[in-house]
């Protein structure tokens, strides 16, 4: 039986965990009375979910709904002038939503807070653009590589994939080589489809030896004359030394059927 | 050290040098090869460094132009993305017989550390490349080697370009296939 | 009559035939004051620019998708490839994230050498930037004298780590290597070196020279109202009157014990942003200048002490049993952070460099975010160069000091 993969979540694993591994978890903080932090939650008020500090940031978690109210908010009454980033968390495997961040400055406090919320797969989010014009590229940046519609952005267009690109990159379902359409893009985009059996296959195998080349990489024990012509021949192993090289004349060994 | 006279009157006033035109030629082409300023990452900046004061590109004569009308080489110096792969094809295309290409650089050599969605795995799928230069980023030294490197080559080089067989866009095998120049 | 087709296509770039009397320009992705691979569309009213709109993404190589797919360690050398010019800078601002991520910090010294090569890539990156800067301008000397200088500091780089442009030159936890002996010399020599030069050949050359004045004075206006709106940072946000700078207000490293100046200009143009850039470079030198005798006085331990997360000195691993089984499944497995999320901001040359990083615990990022300076100031070209004339576009984009591999990733 052919081994199962799963197909939601295409990144690397670990391929081996502990089975009495626990995950310790990152401390959160309680924001104390009496701090910036805490007129912060004050002003917001009742759309906040959850509070928290976690490595000097305050995070605040709010209903997807209420992102434009809530920056705006942070903005126009807490002095969190600079929007610095804005992009996404891909959790479409595990709970079929999307983890969306904010990250805003205030310059006079020097202070950082991360307004976070979750999106379910298929719904839009209201545009920040007309409160911090640098949403204007991330949120085509988020658009291009998770697919999250942004309402009211005024030029929502992909920005770093070319246009006519299919898929969205950072999702956990793409991988990372690329899929069929992304592997043959630059030779269907120039050349053409009929060109593919020309140019063939990328080679995404780094340690790639190919035996019928015989310009740009030697094996050792198998050396031929630079540029010369594969024939075809099966293998024979050039013994050069017999304490020095390995020999790869696969005759003289022998291949167990089963592991001992 | 024996001393010849030589007569500069029954030589019609010139000295007189013999050659073959295929030499002439090569001489001249390379000896003045200019590149493409076709800085696409990191090595640009290596790219860069090799024009710049310490390693004076220009003793070679090369200078760098940012035509590809007026240039006989492409140093393609970075990764190349698949967004890109067009446009390197084109300007490509806008240079002048006879060109070359140096891929400077892992990325431009094979994809390099990127073995990714967004990266072309090596230059030499859309354009045929003389030289490949290895390191990331190559030093300065390394590419005024290349340069020298492709000098020797074109020096080898018949001058009517038709004669010379460019490397072609082999596959992945290494069956030859059909030229795309 | 050329004949276009697949394989031998033929562009024009400029379209006159249009109803409303303007001009498209496309600009880039391959032209030499690019800066990289930026590719501009400009709508022209005559000379003026009455639209921009800068294109991206042609250095996409997918950074971010790499770092879900790489253990922490291994995904370091790929930071280098961010910003090329000033590499140990994306690589201590990862290194960072990571260390704050795990809750470790490193020793006495290694925070030393951190800062030094902090400070010297900035030399390097703000030499590049008057460079190409002078040289879109049209003042080629310029170019020759600063990479002279800038060879100098690559040499210095070069005998620490043995690169010239991708460094790598910090790790998760420390520094790998100590100073080579006589390095400190050769640094002393070279802030001299940077001090005088500064301003004997550069400020001498550019600051009263007519043509430059003329070029950069009243180009790239950026309000301090629009510097915040459209997420400038640096000596970007600094050159529109507002004195942020990450070092002072949030202090990493060293720079609470250091003593040295925020240059701030209210010119708000191009102008006020070169003087900026200079003055930086003379306190980074005297940053420099104050980190030697630091040097000295600091312990020799590299590397911080977390056997969960860090390698044992080497000759531990070679001693001690325990320190080579935590060193074997750091090797093959990665480490394994907590679960959480962090976002650190990091004064890098170009302005405010981050990275969120979100951890599930595995020894693979779940999410990697760089926060790049030059991607926000791309976006913010498409405000700046409305109303400007054509010549003046390479000013701004020279001005606005954009690398291409942190812009796109």
């Amino acid at each position: 039986m052919r081994k199962y993969v799963p197909k939601d979540n295409v990144q690397a694993k670990a391929y081996y965990t502990d089975r009495f591994h626990v995950v310790p978890r990152v401390p959160r903080e309680k924001v104390e009375e009496g701090s910036h932090f805490a007129e912060v939650v004050k002003a917001i008020g009742t759309d906040l979910k959850e509070s928290y500090i976690e490595i000097s940031t305050l995070v605040l978690h709010i209903n997807p709904e209420d992102n434009f109210k809530v920056i705006k908010t942070l903005k126009e009454r807490c002095g969190y002038t600079q929007c610095s980033e804005q992009s996404a968390v891909d959790y479409l495997a595990k709970e079929n939503e999307f983890e969306l961040f904010w990250q805003l400055l205030n310059v006079k406090e020097a202070k950082r807070v991360r307004v976070v919320c979750r999106l379910e797969k298929g719904l839009a989010i209201e545009s920040i653009e007309p409160l911090f014009k640098s949403a204007n590229f991330a949120e085509r940046e988020m658009f291009d590589m998770f697919g999250i519609k942004v309402n009211n952005h005024p030029f929502l267009k992909r920005i770093l994939m070319p246009d006519d690109w299919e898929g969205h990159p950072l999702l956990k379902t793409y991988p990372l080589f690329g899929d069929e359409f992304a592997s043959w893009y630059e030779v269907d985009k120039i050349f053409g489809k009929e060109y593919r059996d020309i140019i063939g296959p990328e080679n995404r195998d780094p340690a790639k030896i190919d035996i019928e080349d015989t310009k740009r990489f030697s094996r050792v024990g198998y050396e031929v004359p630079f540029g010369a012509e594969y024939n075809g021949e099966e293998e024979q192993g050039i013994e050069y030394s017999e304490t020095a090289l390995v020999n790869y004349n696969k005759k003289a060994s022998k291949t167990l059927d089963e592991r001992r | 050290m024996a001393q010849h006279q030589v007569n500069y009157a029954s030589a019609a006033g010139l000295p007189i040098a013999l050659t073959s035109v295929d030499k002439l030629v090569n001489w001249g082409r390379s000896n003045s090869l200019w590149p493409l300023t076709y800085g696409l990452a990191c090595c640009a900046i290596e790219m860069m460094a090799s024009g710049a004061s310490r390693y004076d590109f220009d003793r070679m004569g090369t200078i760098f132009r940012a035509s590809p009308r007026q240039a006989d080489v492409m140093i393609l110096a970075g990764t190349l993305s698949k967004k890109h792969a067009e446009f390197a094809r084109r300007l490509y295309d806008q240079m002048t017989e006879p060109k070359w290409v140096i891929s400077m650089g892992s990325c431009a050599n094979t994809g390099g550390m990127f073995n990714t969605y967004a990266t072309v795995q090596g230059v030499d799928r859309i354009i045929p490349v003389d030289i490949y230069l290895p390191g990331c980023a190559p030093r300065p030294e390394t590419l005024q080697y290349a340069l020298m490197m492709l000098q020797k080559k074109i020096r080898k080089e018949s001058a009517d370009m038709k004669k010379n067989t460019k490397q072609d866009l082999t596959t992945q095998t290494g069956k030859k296939r059909a030229r795309l120049i | 009559m050329q004949v276009a087709n697949k394989l031998s296509p033929f562009f024009e770039n400029l379209n006159f035939e249009r109803d409303d009397n303007t001009m498209v320009i496309n600009f880039g992705p391959q032209h030499p004051s690019a800066h990289g691979q930026l590719r501009l569309v400009l709508e022209l009213d005559g000379e003026q620019v009455v639209k921009a709109y800068p294109d991206i993404g042609y250095l996409h190589r997918g950074i971010e998708k790499m770092a879900e797919n790489m253990t922490y360690n291994e995904f370091l050398p790929t930071t280098d490839r961010l910003d090329y010019i000033a590499s140990t800078s994306n690589n201590y601002a990862y290194a960072l994230a990571v260390e704050k991520l795990i809750g470790i910090e490193a020793p006495r010294r290694a925070q030393v050498i951190r800062t030094m090569l902090l400070e010297l890539n900035r030399v390097i990156s703000h030499l590049f930037f008057i460079a190409t800067h002078a040289l879109d301008v049209g003042a080629m000397s310029v170019f020759l004298y600063a990479f002279r200088e800038r060879e100098f500091a690559m040499d210095l780089m070069e005998d620490y780590c043995g690169a010239r442009l991708t460094h790598s030159a910090v790790r998760i936890g420390g520094v790998p290597l100590d100073l080579p002996a006589g390095w400190l010399e050769n640094l002393a020599t070279f802030c001299d070196k940077v001090d005088y030069e500064v301003e004997h050949t550069y400020e001498a050359l550019l600051t009263e020279n007519r043509i430059w004045k003329m070029r950069l004075e009243d180009v790239g206006v950026i309000s301090a109202e629009d510097a915040l709106n459209w997420g400038c940072t640096g000596p970007m946000l600094r050159g529109s009157g507002i004195p942020y700078d990450i070092r002072k207000e949030e202090p990493y490293e060293l720079y609470s014990e250091l003593d040295f100046d925020v240059p701030v200009s209210d010119r708000c143009d191009s102008y006020g942003r070169y003087k900026l850039y200079m003055e930086e470079m003379r306190q980074s030198t005297r940053i420099l200048k104050q980190l030697i005798p630091m040097y000295k006085e600091s312990e020799p331990q590299l590397m911080a002490h977390a056997p969960q997360y860090i390698s044992a000195p080497k000759e531990e691993i070679m001693t001690q049993n325990y320190a080579l089984m935590q060193h074997f499944v750091l090797v093959t497995q990665g480490m394994r952070p907590p679960r959480g999320e962090v976002y650190v901001p990091t004064e890098s040359p170009k302005g405010e460099l981050g990275f969120y990083i979100k951890s599930e615990g595995e020894p693979y990022a779940y999410r990697l975010k760089c926060r790049a300076p030059s991607f926000f100031h791309t976006g913010l070209l498409q405000e700046i160069l409305v109303g400007t004339y054509i010549a003046d576009v390479v000013t701004i984009i020279g001005s606005t000091n954009i690398v291409f591999g942190e812009v796109d990733r």
